[in-house]
């Protein structure tokens, strides 16, 4: 219970004084019901203000204050430090919000003073029945798990190992490496993907602080921030990791060898049925591909499998079942990257009719000297050097009937590969490109863009309405609004810059780890500029492009800086967790359990006292005091630190 | 403060703008406001040879407000209305054939005079159906060939040509 409150009115500049009469708030506000002290100052926020609350707090000797200003989302937290600071406890601060629900929204000057009032009229009742809180300590698990073998999560696991703490790295398929693995260079400084991608992966296959858990996945997380429990599944890979080696005799002698479609080199080469998805993985060990296996398939494999025939080592074992570990951890760094689109979906691209209309990353297979063609460029249809290339960039991007987002490393991607084709296949190949803008916006880009310009390509500004077959050839019709003229394009070889989408599990992915996704489909940030690497679940993290198209550059410093996010709670002891959540009476809860059963966050049980008396528990650790369990109990047994009923009750009435 | 075409003196028709623009959002969501100039639509336009004006200019023009040049082209009689701007636009259908029709409708409510062979081919549509008696194709790159060397099939005329006619002026009420 507070009796002597002090109410402070902050003009916001003008955001707040130009619609709200803040003078005259400021006496309404000092005639209330057990107000002794009334202010106003032009920034609450700023020091001046502060030390004015904190010397009101003082000469008054105030137990309850409220502050007009902006939306309690903005400075709460900072006016619960300035109210600390003068000696009262942080909860006995109320927030009458008149800029974002008042001044904001609307234009009369006197009515808009009027409904001020009636805000801090409210605010002011609350105030009155405010409690004193302090938050609980829990402790935390120093460890953390990556999910995704990316450069992302490359990056972020090396960071956190180094900075001592244990970290599971969690990936989907055989290897690490990621999109990173599958490029031949990098732009714009032409660095070789894969040397500067190796050594990186090597570390991780060494270091002492990181458990490498690849061809698994993250089924289920529980918990919250400090303590996560993250149930893996560790699909079997029918190989050994002790015992292979790593030769690869089992690939060579496998009966399917050259006849299952490689996803390495995205459908450009064949693999067999045991494979290495590319000569650099780690861990450098065979994997036998379930879905195409006839051991696993058909049960047989001719008069008996070849590959165990060829394993001296002895490393493969048909046998091997699923299985499901359980690890505990404080906090989760999520780095699932990206797909590409299929640009089937646009009929008139042709990529469905033509075998010589291909992506981005399919040329950068073949471009690759580790690729299906060992780095020779050739038509995928008849297996012959193309005499003309052309690309087109924004495919699916940047168009509202598919994908809304600039892919932003699309122009990037397709002037290297200009670059590298021209190298390889010198001036006498013709290359066009069809943009619609080129965003050279990254270091160093324009730069590489001048000198690509110089390089004798043909540069078209405009998209192309169809690509068709003719003969043996592709037809591209384009408008040029550089030339004003509409120009026909005969050429051999048609490379597609495909948008960059969400993984095809990311929706289920969300749910899973309870985080919340933006319109486009990737994880959402908490907020798009101050907090871009968290999300809204305390602990979990993102990182790379399952946030939104990135370059690696931009990628590797966004994994780095949620890796740092990520150890500021691992590096901690024990955490101060927020107190403002649902607590039981006890005495008059009945143990119905109706609140068990609407809570998100399985944050409730039913406990049973040996008298047959069973009542609600709340862990306060798990909640998260979104008030779902209050709003559900029939008693009110159900209440809310911060807002009970009795609190909110005389707040609705002062209010209405 | 003003914007002012040296090309050709014209001057930006503000009003006259916002009344196209009110009537395409009559038909969708989106004006012309949203156009990037990707020039799709002109790379596609099976009239591309015979207009006098590109696709993507004319949306340029709506946007600058500079209506007259728009309407004292021929491109507004000339569009062959075969909607693929519309269909393959990534801006969600910021369609020039939309912002045609509504011109031709403004034009002949102001009562512009309209190109004879319009009016020709206008009553030939409302007897047999189509805007002339042909069984000819020319094809993009202006060579004429037969519909059937093309394997393409014979067009079928209406049955009843009252009623088709009827029809056709009902719909022709529910204009742009």
């Amino acid at each position: 219970m507070s009796n002597k409150i002090g109410v402070f009115v902050c003009h916001c500049g003008i955001n707040i004084a130009s619609t709200v009469d803040v003078e005259q708030l400021t006496k309404y506000a000092a005639g209330l019901d057990g107000v002794v002290v009334s202010k106003d100052y032009k920034y609450m926020c700023s020091d001046v203000g502060a030390n004015l609350i904190k010397d009101s707090i003082k000469k008054h000797k105030l137990d309850g204050i409220v502050i007009a200003c902006c939306s309690p989302r903005m400075h709460e937290h900072t006016f619960r430090g300035v109210v600390e600071a003068g000696g009262v406890n942080g909860f006995n601060l109320e927030i009458a919000n008149i800029r974002e629900q008042c001044s904001w929204v609307h234009e009369d000057k006197a009515r808009a003073t009027e409904k001020a009032k009636v805000l801090i009229r409210g605010a002011v009742a609350k105030a009155r029945l405010l409690e004193p809180l302090e938050p609980s300590k829990v402790s935390v698990t120093p460890t953390a798990v990556v999910i995704g073998g990316g450069i992302a999560g490359i990056q972020a696991s090396l960071d956190l190992a180094e900075e001592g703490h244990k970290v599971y790295l969690v990936e989907k398929t055989p290897s690490i490496g990621g999109r990173m693995a599958q490029l031949d260079k990098t732009f714009p400084t032409l660095d070789c993907s894969g040397c500067i991608l190796t050594p990186k992966m090597m570390e991780i296959a060494n270091h002492p602080n990181i458990e490498l858990l690849t061809y698994s996945e993250v089924i289920g997380i529980e918990g919250s921030i400090g303590n996560y429990k993250v149930k893996i599944k560790k699909k079997p890979r029918y190989v050994d990791l002790e015992k292979c080696t790593g030769c690869g005799d089992c690939v060579d002698a496998c009966r399917l060898k050259g006849r299952v479609v490689s996803e390495f080199d995205m459908g450009m080469g064949k693999r067999s049925a045991i494979y290495m998805p590319f000569p650099q993985a780690i861990p450098l060990k065979c994997t036998v591909d379930s879905d195409h296996c006839l051991m696993i398939t058909r049960g047989k494999c001719g008069a008996g499998p070849l590959c165990v025939e060829a394993c001296e080592a002895d490393a493969i074992d048909f046998k091997q079942k699923e299985e499901e570990i359980e690890v505990d951890v404080g906090a989760i760094l999520v780095a699932t990257g990206y797909d590409v689109m299929d640009p089937s979906n646009l009929y008139e691209c042709g990529y469905a009719r033509s075998d010589d209309v291909i992506t981005t990353l399919e040329m950068e297979r073949l471009i690759s000297s580790s690729g299906p063609t060992g780095g020779e460029i050739v038509c995928p249809s008849n297996n012959e050097k193309p005499s003309s290339i052309t690309f087109v960039l924004c495919v699916g991007s940047r168009d509202e009937t598919e994908c809304t987002w600039c892919c932003r490393i699309g122009c990037m991607s397709a002037l290297k590969q200009v670059y590298l084709l021209k190298e390889k296949l010198g001036d006498d190949v013709e290359i066009n490109v069809c943009y619609t803008d080129i965003r050279s916006f990254g270091k160093g880009y324009e730069e590489f863009y001048r000198n690509i310009r110089g390089l004798k390509t043909n540069f078209f500004r405009g998209r192309p309405s169809e690509i068709r077959n003719v003969d043996d050839h592709l037809k591209i019709d384009i408008f040029d609004t550089t030339t004003n003229k509409l120009f026909e394009i005969i050429t051999d070889l048609v490379v597609l810059v495909p948008a960059l989408v969400p993984r095809a599990d990311a929706d289920e992915f969300a749910r899973i780890l309870r985080i919340s996704q933006s319109g486009d489909g990737f994880f959402l940030e908490a907020h798009p500029k101050l907090r871009p690497m968290d999300t809204f679940v305390g602990g979990i993290f993102i990182a790379g492009c399952c946030q939104g198209p990135k370059d690696i550059q931009d990628t590797v410093s966004m994994a780095s800086g949620a890796a740092a996010r990520a150890a500021n709670i691992l590096s901690k002891k024990e955490l101060e967790s927020e107190p403002l959540v649902s607590c039981v009476d006890e005495e008059i809860c009945s143990g119905c359990s109706v609140c068990v059963s609407v809570c998100a966050y399985s944050a409730i049980e039913i406990v049973k006292e040996d008298n047959g008396k069973s009542y609600a528990k709340v862990n306060e650790a798990l909640c998260k005091g979104c008030g779902a369990c209050v709003g559900a109990c029939p008693s009110g047994a159900m209440q809310q630190r911060g807002f009970k009923d009795k609190q909110i009750l005389p707040m609705i009435e002062e209010t209405i | 403060m003003s914007i002012v075409d040296l090309t050709s003196m014209g001057e930006s028709q503000a009003e006259l703008r916002e009344e196209i623009n009110d009537r395409l959002s009559r038909l969708q969501d989106e004006v012309s406001d949203y156009c990037f100039q990707c020039a799709k639509c002109t790379s596609g336009c099976e009239a591309h040879k015979l207009l006098e004006l590109e696709p993507h200019k004319v949306v340029a023009l709506l946007k600058r407000g500079l209506i007259d040049e728009l309407v004292n082209s021929d491109v507004i009689w000339t569009c062959m209305s075969c909607f693929k701007c519309r269909e393959r636009c990534p801006q969600k259908k910021v369609a020039p054939v939309d912002i045609l029709f509504a011109l031709k409708n403004m034009a002949v409510a102001s009562g512009k005079q309209i190109p004879g062979k319009y009016t020709g081919m206008l009553q030939s549509i409302l007897s047999i159906g189509l805007i002339q008696e042909t069984q000819s194709v020319i094809t993009r790159d202006n060579k004429t060939n037969k519909r059937e060397d093309l394997g393409l099939p014979a067009i079928s005329k209406p049955v009843d040509a009252a009623k088709f006619q009827m029809v056709l002026s009902k719909l022709a009420v529910e204009k742009v």
